[in-house]
């Protein structure tokens, strides 16, 4: 009713094509269009899994009587220990190992020019060639 | 109170006398009037790297781990009478260390280096040491004189 009056005070646009609305007022489809509706209070679910360092995703406690353990951040050839642009662990767990390797060795428990020749066959943790960011030197 | 751990290299001996070693310095210990918690026996192996004490070189030795309170004043007398000791190679006394819970922060750490707070925190602290820039107060963004 209400384009009619529309359509009489513009006489000259009579081709004008006015559009109304199609959307039927039933409750009933209403409900239905909304139960439809995507949930936008949901989580994202292209958000980016953590990554964790290797220690802290096993929740491994770093102890300075777990040679083995220590042995395989320590160099085969300096006994120096590995920086954390090697072995790709968080700060904490780096600072924890190096402390703990330093014990260990000044208690006697732990090579320090050399990787002891029982570790030797020990999987590897990181790839020592390819580190994770460039030495700071 | 503090637990405290003992690492004590012994010589290579006879059963007995090892006994005899850790009955000494376990003594010792209950002298400072302290106690002990736990004795672990860690083998006996080959040293890394060969020690010389007392006037010997050894390359093996038996491993003991002691587990202990004592008042922390007496720490320094406990190792000076293991150092007196000719059976006793090395002496270490750590403290007993407790896990402590704490978040990894490697997905911080691994960001390009403009994104990472230690970064930032530099860039703004060298930002701190540059020349002061002239403001000439004027409320336009151009030099209005002639240069």
């Amino acid at each position: 009713m209400n384009f009619l009056t529309i359509r009489k005070l513009l006489p000259v646009f009579n081709n004008v094509i006015i559009r109304t609305s199609t959307i039927s007022t039933t409750p009933g489809r209403l409900s239905k269009d909304q139960e439809d509706q995507p949930n936008f209070d949901m989580d994202n679910p292209f958000e980016k899994v953590q990554m964790k360092c290797i220690l802290c995703k096993h929740n491994i406690q770093v102890d300075y009587k777990n040679v083995k353990l220590l042995s395989q951040f320590q160099s085969p050839y300096t006994g120096r220990i590995y920086g954390r642009h090697i072995t790709g662990l968080c700060k904490t767990q780096q600072e924890l190992v190096q402390s703990e390797i330093t014990k260990a060795q000044s208690a006697g428990l732990m090579a320090t020019y050399l990787k002891e020749s029982c570790f030797l066959e020990d999987p590897q943790l990181f790839d020592t060639e390819n580190p994770i960011r460039p030495h700071k030197y | 109170m503090i637990t405290y751990e003992l690492m004590l290299l012994l010589r290579i001996m006879p059963k007995p006398e090892v006994k005899q070693v850790l009955q000494r310095t376990a003594d010792q210990i209950f002298g400072k009037g302290g106690f002990i918690r736990k004795i672990e026996n860690l083998g006996t192996r080959d040293m890394p790297y060969k020690t010389s004490s007392h006037g010997m070189v050894h390359k093996q030795a038996s491993y003991f781990l002691y587990e202990f309170n004592v008042p922390p004043s007496s720490l320094a007398d406990l190792l000076d009478e293991y150092a007196r000791d000719v059976d006793v190679i090395r002496r270490r006394i750590y403290k007993k260390r407790e896990p402590e819970p704490f978040e990894c922060t490697l997905q911080e750490e691994i960001l390009p280096p403009p994104y990472r707070k230690d970064v930032q925190d530099m860039i703004a602290d060298a930002k701190k040491h540059d020349k002061p820039k002239f403001q000439s107060n004027t409320g336009l963004d151009y030099y209005p004189f002639q240069k």
